[in-house]
């Protein structure tokens, strides 16, 4: 079990392994973003970071099939893109779309490319390119009015549609690119993707926090449906499934007291669909679905 | 608003005849008033407070005395013999207090001699000695503090306990007590024996008074809401009685006029009401000697407490030595909302009553010396103190100061509660929002800033010493230097022209030419502010502090919060100019001590007006959530990685002692009506529903607010670390904490110590490094179901599916998931079973447990368990056996599915073989080459469909049970058919049976309905699937998903077997029978087909393997590449293909061979 203490000079706000398991990114208020290797027990600062200009908010490591490459976004509303080669960090990108602290980051599932969708307190939400030319195309929409708290995309899974045209039973593949946004506003909202105009629609929004919502995560695992799940200022979590593709989404309270602080922070596991939530009171808790239907805390964490 | 140094006539007050209202917090519940009317005893389970109404700004002198009983009474003497003298009750025992000497040794006399708690408590209005107690336990003692061992006289009413005791102001020798609804009159000549009993109450009598200038009326309140007056000259009836809707705790006369003021226990709008008593008739007295009930009618109410009225008196002054009685009075009011009030008493209320000023006295009043006893007495060297013995030893080298600090008030608190308003204003001042004077200036202050120690307040004549650390250093702007300013204010501040003066102490670090520039910044905040009628003591601290004041906006500076959007507006770019960057690279934040790292971003929030951040952003508009200082990440292998602030033990305890206070301060802030600084502290002490939301408050309120009990400024507790010496903190947190300093000074103790051990350790331990973050990583894998090691060792690829799932589950059996490998073993034996056997034996011995069933099931059940590990092996491991018999059905065309069968027999008459073969004919069935021995004939080819085929109905038809039932049983006979037969050969045999029977039989038509049951479904179809076909899309996915995992898990090569197994498995079943191979349907595989491979470690470059379109298999080399559609082919597939086909095989639409040379 690792542990690591005074990290960073200041508080943190994010920590994320790669897709590995194998390094460490964390960001914090101080500005810098620090890397570490991390293997089984022991720890090793590899690199800090430099370069923002006010508390990094969120880090985000890309897949590793594009490289070791990592995003980070601050208060200053930058979001810096940094790449290592040969042991040596650079930043390779800036993208500066935006007038207010970005929020969040989050590599887009690696079957769309090099994507990645970004939130900001501006209101606005882009989605960047790179292209391999090294071209940049940033699609930048309006999303919630005062500003974009979260943002998260759908797992890239083979989706299936069975198109009522003739032809028998004919299913055809589209490739559905989602993505979930909770906002300053207390909305959820989902996005698609619309190849045609080549801009993303408004496809749900989803009405059912009385303040603002801090953390949307959307589940890695598809299995009979999909699962958001969005945490908010007003102390409460809300679980949105959809079962099929293009369903109504349904709203579910974790629990139906109120937690004893704000929830900040919502992430679901990599298969198995726990869910584990952070907040303001400093406590980590974990909740797992049972048969019935119902969510069960599953453990926590204390400092 | 004048300050005066010290008050010697009462004329000089400065609050008599003023509205006040003092916050006292402590569970105080008696109250009593100094004859002179300078100073207000309040008792309660610490001790007493001696609060001087002169100088309302003073805290308070606290005698302690610490008991677990709540005090029924407390009393000053009236004497002016006597003028040091307060008795107070604890339990049983009265105690004699001697205000002149040192609180620590206060206590003069305990008379002990009641074996119950005293209720009341009196001391004769003639003679300074004497004073009589009552008691529960039915006893009134009457004392003499000359000889205190015991008490000179003794009565008892022997029934009730008694709730109070008065001596007669006219006639020393008579007492008067109430013993539940009686007053029983004494005499203390009269031995035991009541001259007087009283009756008449309905229920219990809380407050009796006798009259201060007649000899014999007396009146009486109790709970049944009545006021009785009575006259002992006449016979013991009531005299007169008043009725008010709520029971009375107190009824005294007015000590002026001819009335009275009752007191309600509960309701009654909280509040004192006067009532004038009217002027006997005596002629309508002898008319009606019945007592007259009249309804309460007050004169006056005094109203604005928001809880019940505890007790109230007056305070009075007159001129000494005088014949004329000019005095006047002011109402003194105590109530459990905590609050000590002020009322003033106008002129016409004394009309209403009747009170003559400026009478003619017979006698002079007494005159009292106008002192106040605030003060605390200096350590005595002696501690003789006869009657009580040796108590304490006295140390005489302990100084004051660690005294003080724990025993007084906290001086900013004090502050914080006084309000005060002039006499011409009106009542509802309290309401007011602007501050009304110094001390409530400094009070806020002293909660805004936190780090700044006011170590002497003194409102009273204006001045104030602070200590602050203020960057005041030359060379280096990082460095903070200790000062410490003593201020003076001018009496009429803050009028124009009274800027207040500044005094820096000497200081070695502070160069001169920095005083100099410091003192004037300082006078020219001053002036500014005050030319404007405005406190300057604000801007000029935050100037102290090292923060720009920008003159410019003083019209601007009003209390309201940051998102203003009219002066956001008018902001300019030049406004925050010089400052920023400076400020930014020296770290100047608003609370002295220095914070590394942290927020830069911050920019000095010197102004409201000035809302741009450094960004340039207008932080009025920016909604930039509160940063989250904790959060988990889950790894792909189940562990949990969490991050923290971390609270060091010491944060830890002022947290949750900051918790428990914050609750007091809420109920306290809920109580008051309306702060003059609730603006002020709204901000800091922020309730939980008030928390900031957006970060750019947490900036400004990192600086502004004291480490309250919300979690926002836990950051900057936590984060505020970096102290040179622990030393500091410890002053820091203890000096600055004006929470921890609360009012209750039991908690604070507590806290003391507490922390007390806690600088011995850390001090002494290693380094003061306080821990600021922690990242952990938690195990919590078992949560999730899918496994590694498991994966490992699965097997998905083999020849025999009953193999792979016995073996599969011998290896879940290892890794102790008993669950997974029950269900391995059960597919196995159900695998087995089938392969065994032939279909028909099949269908019945494993109906229940039919395996197409039992899958479905299963399946079902771990996607709820979300163990998408087992599903994907699952479907793997079930999906490739029928492979193998796949592709004997290659040439096969449909087999549908449900089929309805209904059997039709005609009328005899028909020929049946003809019918036979026509219905038969109707059937719709897959081309079998039956080899069943009673297969004569082929079945003729229908096309094909996937519909369910209802043949048509016969004409008449009549349920034939036994038909049915031959139905089944014939089905028993199929049992030993052949797996190849196709139902419909059973049937078939079955039809012919039934033919021959009926034949013979000539029986009418019959029609025989087999609707297709699974059964038979099964038995038709031998390649029973054992996955749901039009599931298919369903486990692809899974599939998919579990090959991601394995890959994340850095198992590429299983990754690839199960890809394998699946694509092959799934995947063909829906290209040969769904869909035409013009190969619509394999754009499906488009996903599947690019699967990007990569190494680890190898992070310079990706390969990335595609698939072949035509075979699906992995290519490596030698490939034919389209040049427009970019698919794949391997070089063998593309000959192949390109020999048959004319488009490419992905179905893509491209004509790849018309575009590109293929060869």
């Amino acid at each position: 079990m690792v542990t690591i203490t005074n990290a960073h000079n200041d508080v943190i706000h994010d920590a994320i392994l790669d897709y590995y398991g194998k390094r460490l990114a964390t960001c914090s208020s101080d500005k810098t973003i620090k890397i570490f290797e991390v293997e089984g027990d022991s720890h090793k600062l590899v690199e800090t970071l430099i370069g923002h200009e006010g508390p990094v908010w969120r880090v985000d490591w890309a897949h590793p099939k594009f490289g070791t490459i990592l995003a980070s976004c601050s208060y200053d509303g930058k979001v810096i893109i940094w790449r290592e080669e040969g042991g040596k960090w650079a930043q390779i990108a800036v993208h500066a779309v935006h007038s207010a602290s970005v929020n969040s980051i989050q590599w887009a599932p690696h079957e769309y490319g090099v994507m990645l969708l970004c939130g900001s307190s501006d209101g606005k939400i882009s989605v960047v390119e790179f292209k391999e030319n090294g071209a940049v195309a940033p699609i930048v929409f309006d999303a919630h009015t005062i500003g974009v708290n979260s943002v998260c995309w759908a797992p890239a899974t083979i989706q299936e549609e069975a198109a009522p045209a003739g032809e028998g039973n004919v299913t055809v593949q589209k490739e559905l690119r989602r993505f979930v946004s909770g906002g300053a506003d207390n909305l959820v909202k989902i996005w698609k993707y619309d190849a045609a105009a080549q801009t993303y629609n408004l496809e749900d929004t989803l009405d059912g926090h009385s303040d603002w919502v801090r953390d949307v995560a959307w589940s890695p695992s598809v299995l009979l449906r999909s699962y958001i799940a969005s945490v908010s200022q007003d102390k409460t979590c809300v679980i949105w499934t959809q079962d099929k593709d293009n369903g109504a989404w349904k709203k579910t309270l974790l629990q139906e007291d109120k937690f004893p602080d704000v929830l900040w922070r919502a992430s679901w596991s990599l298969s198995g669909n726990i869910l584990a939530l952070s907040g303001g009171d400093n406590k980590v808790t974990l909740w797992k679905e049972n048969l019935e239907g119902t969510w069960e805390p599953a453990g926590e964490v204390e400092q | 608003m004048s300050y005066i140094g010290s008050v010697s006539t009462p004329y000089e007050s400065l609050t008599f005849g003023n509205s006040l209202s003092l916050k006292v917090e402590g569970g105080f519940n008696a109250v009593s008033i100094n004859p002179s009317g300078r100073d207000v005893v309040l008792a309660g389970r610490q001790g007493l407070y001696i609060i001087d109404l002169d100088d309302p700004f003073r805290p308070p002198r606290w005698l302690h005395h610490k008991m677990p009983w709540q005090v029924a009474d407390v009393q000053w003497s009236p004497h002016p013999a006597k003028p040091h003298w307060i008795v107070s009750t604890s339990n049983q025992k009265a105690i004699i207090w001697n205000l002149n000497k040192p609180s620590s040794n206060a206590i003069e006399y305990a008379l002990h001699g009641h074996s119950r708690a005293i209720t009341d408590i009196n001391f004769n209005s003639q003679h300074p000695d004497i004073l009589a107690t009552c008691s529960i336990d039915t006893y009134v003692h009457a004392w003499d503090m000359r000889s205190p061992h015991r008490p000179f006289y003794t009565t008892s009413s022997w029934r009730s306990s008694a709730s109070q005791v008065k001596w007669n102001f006219k006639d020393s020798n008579i007492l008067a007590s109430s013993h539940g609804n009686d007053v029983f009159i004494w005499d203390l000549r009269h031995g035991s024996t009541p001259l007087h009993k009283l009756t008449g109450h309905n229920s219990g009598v809380n407050s009796i008074d006798f009259s201060r200038f007649e000899e014999n009326k007396i009146m009486s309140s109790s709970n049944d809401g009545t006021v009785k007056f009575w006259d002992l000259s006449k016979e013991e009836k009531c005299q007169q009685a008043i009725t008010t809707e709520f029971p009375i705790w107190r009824g005294r006369y007015l000590p002026f006029g001819h009335g009275y003021c009752v007191m309600p226990m509960i309701g009654g709008n909280n509040s004192v009401y006067l009532m004038d008593l009217d002027v006997y008739d005596e002629e309508k007295e002898l008319e009606n000697p019945e007592s007259r009930i009249e309804k309460l009618k007050p004169v006056q109410t005094f109203k604005g407490h928001s809880d019940r009225v505890i007790d109230f008196l007056w305070r009075s002054r007159h001129s000494y030595d005088s014949n004329i009685d000019d005095r006047e009075f002011q109402l003194i009011t105590w109530s459990l909302d905590s609050d000590l009030r002020l009322w003033p008493v106008t002129e016409d209320v004394y009309a209403k009553v009747n009170f003559e000023r400026n009478k003619r006295l017979e006698e002079k009043l007494p005159s009292y010396e106008y002192m106040t006893y605030n003060r605390e007495v200096g350590t005595e060297t002696s501690s003789e103190n006869r009657d009580t013995g040796y108590k304490r030893l006295k140390e005489k080298f302990v100084t004051n100061s660690g005294l003080q600090k724990g025993t007084n008030v906290s001086h900013i608190d004090w502050l914080s509660g006084v309000k005060m308003n002039r006499r011409d204003s009106t009542d509802d001042l309290f309401e007011d929002s602007k501050l009304q004077n110094l001390g409530e200036e400094v009070s806020a202050l002293g909660r805004k800033f936190p780090k700044v120690v006011f170590e002497k307040i003194s409102v009273s004549t204006g001045e104030l010493t602070l200590t602050l650390n203020g960057p005041w250093v030359e060379d280096n702007p990082d460095e903070y230097i200790f000062l410490r300013i003593a201020v003076k204010f001018p009496q009429t501040y803050p009028a124009k022209g009274t800027a207040p003066r500044f005094m820096i102490e000497e200081n070695d670090k502070l160069k001169r030419t920095k005083e100099q520039e410091i003192l004037a910044m300082l006078k020219e905040i001053g002036t500014k502010y005050t030319d404007q009628n405005q406190y300057c003591l604000e801007p000029c601290l935050r100037f102290l502090l090292g923060e720009a004041v920008n003159l410019d906006d003083i019209g601007t500076i009003d209390d309201q919060p940051l998102l203003n959007f009219d002066i956001a507006d008018h902001i300019g770019f030049e406004e925050f100019s010089s400052v920023s960057d400076e400020e930014n690279d020296s770290h100047i934040i608003e609370s002295s001590s220095s914070d590394s790292g942290s927020d830069l971003a911050k920019d000095p929030f010197g102004e409201q007006s000035e809302l741009k951040d450094s960004f340039g952003r207008n932080t009025a508009f920016d909604s930039t959530p509160i940063p989250n200082q904790c959060g988990a990440f889950w790894t792909p292998t189940g562990q949990l990685l969490c991050f923290f602030p971390a609270e060091s033990k010491l944060d830890k305890i002022t947290h949750k002692n900051l918790k428990l206070t914050q609750k007091a301060l809420n109920h306290r802030h809920r109580n008051r009506k309306q702060e003059p600084h609730e603006i002020f502290a709204e901000s800091n002490i922020t309730e939980t529903d008030e928390k900031p939301k957006r970060y750019v408050d947490t900036l400004s309120a990192n600086g502004t607010s004291n480490a309250d009990g919300s979690d926002s400024s836990e950051e900057e507790v936590s984060s505020s670390d970096s102290f040179d010496s622990f030393a500091n903190d410890w002053n820091d947190i203890i000096g600055n904490d004006i929470v921890v300093r609360t009012k209750l000074p039991m908690l604070y103790n507590s806290v003391t110590k507490k922390l007390g051990s806690l600088p011995a350790e850390s001090v002494a331990g290693e380094s003061t490094k306080k821990v600021k973050n922690i990242i952990i990583q938690k195990d919590f894998h078992e949560l999730i179901p899918d496994d590694k090691s498991l994966a490992l060792e699965y097997e998905v690829m083999g020849e025999l599916p009953e193999d792979m799932a016995r073996h599969n589950a011998l290896v879940a059996e290892r890794h102790g998931y008993l669950e997974i490998s029950h269900c391995w073993q059960i597919l196995s034996d159900l695998l087995l079973g089938e392969r065994n056997n032939d279909p028909y034996t099949l269908i019945w011995d494993n109906h229940p447990m039919c395996i197409q069933w039992f899958v479905k099931e299963t399946l079902k059940y771990f996607e709820l368990e979300n163990n998408l590990q087992m599903l994907a092996t699952l479907c793997c491991v079930l999906a490739s056996p029928r492979k193998t018999d796949r592709k004997s059905y290659d040439d096969l065309e449909d087999i549908p599915k449900v089929v309805e069968n209904i059997i039709t027999f005609q009328d005899s008459e028909s020929p049946p073989d003809s019918r036979n073969i026509d219905t038969v004919s109707l059937f719709s069935n897959s081309n079998t080459i039956g080899q069943g021995s009673h297969e004569q004939y082929r079945l003729p080819k229908f096309s094909k469909s996937t519909e369910a085929i209802s043949i048509r109905s016969g004409e008449r038809h009549s349920s034939l049970h036994p038909i049915t039932s031959n139905g089944r049983i014939s089905s028993s006979k199929l049992t030993q058919r052949n797996k190849r037969l196709s139902n419909n050969s059973s049937q078939q045999q079955q039809q012919q049976y039934l033919q021959r029977s009926t034949s013979q039989s000539r029986m009418p038509s019959i029609k025989i309905e087999l609707i297709g049951d699974e059964i038979l479904e099964v038995a038709k179809n031998p390649n029973r699937e054992i996955l749901d076909p039009s599931e298919v899309g369903r486990f692809k996915k899974y599939v998919y998903q579990y090959a991601k995992l394995l890959f994340q898990w850095g198992l590429p090569i299983e990754r690839a077997q199960i890809l394998k197994v699946s694509l092959e498995a799934l995947s063909t079943d829906h290209t040969s029978k769904k869909f035409n191979t013009s190969g619509s349907g394999t754009t499906e595989r488009n996903e599947l087909n690019s699967v990007a491979v990569c190494w680890l470690g190898n992070t310079s470059g990706t390969l990335i393997f595609r698939s072949c379109s035509y075979c699906n298999l992995r290519v490596k080399g030698d490939a034919f590449i389209c040049g427009n559609c970019q698919h794949v082919l391997h070089a063998k597939c593309a000959r192949q293909w390109w020999t048959v086909g004319d488009e490419c095989p992905s179905g893509c639409g491209c004509s790849c061979p018309n575009l590109f040379d293929v060869r």
